[in-house]
């Protein structure tokens, strides 16, 4: 029984259209995740991480200006160029579509960092302190990474293994989105996004969000049936299992105004 | 005795023995977890440990107090989350609500109860026991006959029943404090609407206006003026929800979806909620009400107001010309020269006004900084009396009123007091005539402005002080007794949400953990009850525990037999409601038939004003509440310091946002410390840079510069205060009373200084690089481009 395994691949989507870049994913996932709190000292060293930020760019001067947010977490990339640099097999691939960072493998290298195209992996430059009492809200399902490790997004991977564990082995129930949505199975970001611009299932899950997104840009339909639906920095050949739908710019800058 | 040689095989067995172990690791110098074994073959992918329970409560770190459930695992609080059954933020949360567990964990909470050993403000105390505290607090209560003031947050659910009770039984006076009030937006609402916002029950205590919701997720054209309703005003994680629907396809919701939102917003600063607009109209301050008024000119001249919408009743029979002198070409002045994307100021409003008319239905909402000015009542009765033109007041995708309160006696709103009653507390307070002062859960000295001196008369009253706050902060620094408060998760509570979401709502806030064993708080409004008992009032408050009122209105509530619980005894439905985190009732709805006042629009024209302005400098100030640690009650929560302000990514410390060209007149740079300057006094703030803040603007952030309390609330070493309500001048809304936290006009000169900003972004501007579109980080359709 314990070693009956189903199938997953799990995929994000992102909707920049309903980003409001309120940064409730970002301390979600800290709390979730047992992120070391960033103190001023480590934003001055320019070492503060966080394992989804929002990134935040500007477009145009006053008047006709717009500051756009994204959300950026690791891409969990099909062909992961953070992996076959590793000499340690600390970050493979797994079979469920994740790009999983085994912490007791690291040794520190850091080939991985400088070959993500996307910045999300971060190297514990320090050994992560929380004050005395504040150990009590840690996540027990989460390795505290200690000084000299790579740690990034794991897509909340202890959720996910907990739904599996819990429906799949326990209950011999189907894993389907609805399941993992009521049973609050999903990343902490998911489920905290206030304006459900993050949404997380299955692939192939036709009953989840991501299946149609995922299903057209693999196709190749993508300009049809999902036209908001891209990757970032997909010229360089990642293949990330995350997917942004295009922000809607009802007046683009540079065409002037009016009310259309 | 026999010695044991010391290798490595005995001491593992050895240090194996239960405590022994730490205490050997300690004493040889090995660092704790050392002997824990990880396995290589373990992956962190496979670790799942430990059983966990989710318990509902809710959340106290913003005003608008959302309905969450925290994951317990033993005994230990670790993760917060909406409650997905909660009627207003539907299972999301804000950047805010996990600081429920920093609050409840932090290193310097105050562990018990405290005496002043010292001088006044000078942070030294003795600890004591609590029932010498309480003889105390109650000798102190008895002495002060009728001399006394409590201060605290505004109050509604249970606490806003027992509080201002308590008051009254020790003939005390009870001030509500919130720096960002709603006075002058209840004002308004109360001028526009009347019966939709008056609260139905009727009791002493309640004479309130009940703020309304807002369907934004069914609305066409939503049209926001100052209120930055996405970040921090109202209710942002219920607007943020409705917000993500108003935007349309959604992958939730399948293909296709409703027609995506359109949405404007008018306001002096680039706020989070004008980044996420679709256009951004940057009015110049304290104009708002006139743009408002000239686009329902426009909408009456082109007769474009909604069927059955009463034009003469309005505007007392004169229709469009009782606005005339709002017609859009005699408001060049009001935004940018030059204009805005090419447009001018009249072309600009006529099209507003035409999409917001055209529109299936329309939404206009408005706050913030435009109500806090001079004319600001006029600003928020101008702006809601547009919805009346659309015909979205009580309807689908407009103004949604909320009923009353379902419990007796029980508010539903939360009035708080105003810069008037401030001032004459803080006179009160300096000159003797108060003998007691009972803080709880505010920090008035840090957050009235400056020139109420309230902190001086904190310092210099001979009255006794009991500060009831778990952390130390600027007003209780001044106290002479120190009893803390249990954290929220610590404690029981209720709450009736304001806004709610238009039908009958009550939220149960259940203790998920212990305090720990280290920390002795107790719980305020239990030593209120205990008090009042002693003091032989207990007609007035007849529990012994906060708890047991909660309980009494549970059985209330069940006897009503409706609602979201159905249950075959009280303790069933107790039980379930703990469960649920609360009792709602979706078909006790708020009146959804509201005409509008006699004369509405030309009462609205006669109080028709240009903003003022305190201060002879040349950049206006826009002070605004920051995203996570609004106006300063988070500022002790290191998550939330550490969490990057939306437009800046500036953390742990405040700043000023100023226009590049603004900058490059006064030759500073990002860093810069410049030196801002009003009647009322200085503070000193470093610069940053944006291209999106209008010029002569300058915004600095509310919650900063706290001189007491944890490190991490405050931002030592600083020669000079960074406090932005320092400066601001006691100057107030006509009409109301309320602080117009926006009409003070200060100079800037530089310090010369300069620091390294600590912030998340890069120390290059980031502005999109990407060429070709699909190269583009942020990839942008204009709709019509791609649809098929």
């Amino acid at each position: 029984m314990a070693d009956q395994r189903f199938d997953h691949k799990w995929g994000m989507v992102v909707d920049l259209d309903r980003c409001t870049g309120c940064q409730a994913c970002v301390v979600a996932c800290q709390s979730e995740n047992n992120i070391p709190i960033n103190t001023k000292d480590l934003f001055l060293q320019r070492r503060a991480y966080e394992w989804i930020r929002v990134e935040r760019y500007w477009e145009g001067e006053f008047p006709n200006v717009k500051a756009r947010f994204i959300p950026i977490m690791c891409q969990h990339c099909e062909n992961a160029p953070c992996e076959p640099v590793c000499p340690v097999y600390a970050t493979y691939h797994n079979d469920e579509g994740l790009n999983v960072q085994v912490y007791n493998r690291c040794v520190g290298t850091r080939y991985c960092a400088n070959n993500c195209p996307y910045q999300v992996r971060f190297f514990n430059y320090w050994e992560p302190v929380w004050p005395e009492r504040m150990r009590n809200h840690l996540n027990s399902d989460v390795t505290v990474r200690s000084r000299g490790i790579m740690e990034k997004c794991s897509f909340c991977i202890q959720r996910i293994r907990r739904a599996e564990l819990k429906v799949e082995q326990q209950e011999r129930a189907v894993l389907d989105y609805p399941t993992m949505k009521k049973r609050n199975f999903l990343p902490a970001c998911v489920s905290a996004c206030p304006t459900n611009a993050l949404t997380f299932a299955d692939q192939s899950d036709t009953t989840g969000p991501v299946n149609r997104y995922f299903k057209a840009l693999d196709d190749h339909e993508g300009g049809e049936s999902a036209p908001r639906a891209y990757r970032l920095i997909e010229e360089v050949g990642t293949k990330p299992n995350v997917i942004y739908l295009k922000k809607v710019d009802k007046y683009p800058l540079k065409n002037g105004g009016g009310h259309g | 005795m026999q010695t044991m040689k010391l290798t490595r095989r005995n001491f593992l067995a050895w240090a194996g023995l239960s405590a022994v172990g730490a205490v050997a690791c300690e004493g040889f110098g090995i660092r704790e977890g050392e002997f824990d074994l990880q396995s290589p073959a373990a992956l962190p992918e496979d670790l799942v440990r430990g059983k966990d329970n989710w318990y509902t409560s809710l959340c106290r770190t913003c005003p608008s107090c959302e309905g969450i459930i925290v994951r317990v695992m033993e005994g230990r609080a670790k993760k917060v989350q909406g409650n997905p059954l909660y009627p207003t933020n539907h299972g999301k949360q804000s950047a805010r609500c996990e600081g429920a567990l920093q609050a409840a964990y932090h290193p310097e909470r105050i562990t018990g109860p405290m005496l002043r050993s010292g001088p006044r403000g000078s942070g030294q105390y003795q600890p004591i026991e609590w029932n010498e505290a309480l003889d105390i607090l109650r000798s102190r209560i008895q002495a002060s006959a009728g001399r006394a003031q409590i201060f605290t947050g505004p109050m509604r659910g249970h606490m806003g029943m027992l509080v201002p009770a308590f008051a009254e039984a020790i003939q005390g006076n009870h001030l509500a404090f919130e720096a960002v009030d709603n006075v002058t937006y209840r004002a308004a609402l109360r001028n526009v609407f009347g019966q939709g916002v008056s609260q139905a029950t009727g009791s002493g205590v309640l004479s309130g206006v009940l703020l309304p919701d807002f369907d934004i997720a069914n609305t066409e054209v939503l049209v926001s003026f100052g209120a930055d309703f996405l970040s921090t005003w109202g209710s942002p994680t219920r607007y943020n929800v409705g917000y993500g629907e108003f935007r349309g396809e959604a992958p939730d919701l399948g293909f296709g979806g409703k027609k995506r939102g359109s949405h404007y917003h008018v306001d002096s600063r680039f706020s989070m909620t004008a980044a996420n607009a679709d256009r951004w109209i940057p009015v110049r301050p304290g104009w708002e009400g006139y743009l408002a008024m000239s686009m329902a000119y426009v909408i009456l001249r082109d007769n474009m107001q909604a069927p059955g919408v009463d034009v003469d009743a309005l505007t007392g029979g004169r229709g469009a010309e009782a606005l005339a002198r709002f017609s859009p070409d005699t408001m060049s002045a009001i935004l940018p020269s030059g204009g805005v994307m090419g447009e001018d100021a009249a072309h600009l409003i006529e099209g507003l006004a035409h999409a917001f008319a055209e529109a299936k239905p329309g939404l206009a909402i408005g706050g913030g900084s435009a109500g806090a000015h001079n004319n600001g009542l006029f600003n928020l009765e101008a702006i809601y009396a547009l919805n009346y033109l659309v015909g979205s007041v009580g309807a689908p995708g407009g103004v949604r009123f909320n009923p009353g309160s379902p419990l007796e006696g029980i508010p539903a709103s939360a009035e708080e007091a105003t810069l008037a009653d401030w001032s004459k507390a803080a006179e009160d307070i300096r000159g003797g005539n108060t003998g007691l002062v009972l803080v709880n859960g505010v920090d008035p000295v840090h957050g009235l402005p400056g020139s109420l001196n309230f902190g001086d008369a904190m310092m210099r009253t001979s009255a006794y002080i009991v500060s009831f706050s778990p952390f130390f902060d600027d007003t209780t620094i001044t106290a002479d007794l120190v009893l803390p408060d249990r954290a929220s998760l610590e404690d029981w509570g209720s709450d009736i949400p304001e806004p709610g979401p238009g039908f009958q709502t009550v939220g149960f806030q259940q203790p998920v953990i212990n305090p720990l064993s280290e920390l002795d708080p107790r719980s305020f409004p239990d030593i209120l009850l205990s008090i009042a008992s002693d003091l032989g009032v207990q007609d007035k408050l007849p529990w012994n525990r906060f708890e047991d009122m909660l309980k009494e209105s549970s059985e209330q509530l069940y006897e009503l037999g409706r609602g979201s619980i159905s249950a075959g005894s009280a303790s069933e439905f107790w039980n379930r409601l703990l469960a649920q985190g609360g009792w709602w009732d979706e078909s006790a709805t708020g009146p959804t038939d509201i005409s509008p006042p006699a004369g509405l629009l030309q009462s609205i024209v006669s109080k028709a004003s240009p903003p003022d302005f305190s201060g002879d400098g040349g950049y206006f100030l826009v002070p605004f509440a920051h995203n996570t640690l609004l106006e300063g009650r988070n500022a002790h929560l290191p998550w939330l310091q550490a969490t990057p302000d939306p437009l800046t990514s500036i953390t742990w410390q405040s700043w000023v946002e100023m226009n590049d060209n603004d900058a490059a007149a006064l030759s500073v740079v990002e860093g810069d410390i410049v030196r801002l300057e009003s009647p009322e006094g200085s503070i000193q703030v470093p610069v940053y840079l944006t291209p999106a803040v209008p010029p002569r603007v300058l915004s600095v952030p509310m919650g900063h510069g706290r001189s007491s309390g944890p490190d991490t609330a405050t931002d030592r070493p600083a020669t000079e205060s960074q406090n932005v309500m320092d400066i601001l001048s006691p100057r107030q809304v006509e009409g109301t009373g309320s602080l117009a936290w926006a009409g003070t006009r200060v100079r800037v000169t530089r310090t010369g200084e300069s620091i390294k900003v600590s912030k998340f972004e890069g120390i290059v501007r980031a502005v999109e690089i990407g060429i070709l579109p699909g190269e583009r980080i942020i990839q942008t359709v204009t709709p019509g481009e791609n649809d098929p």
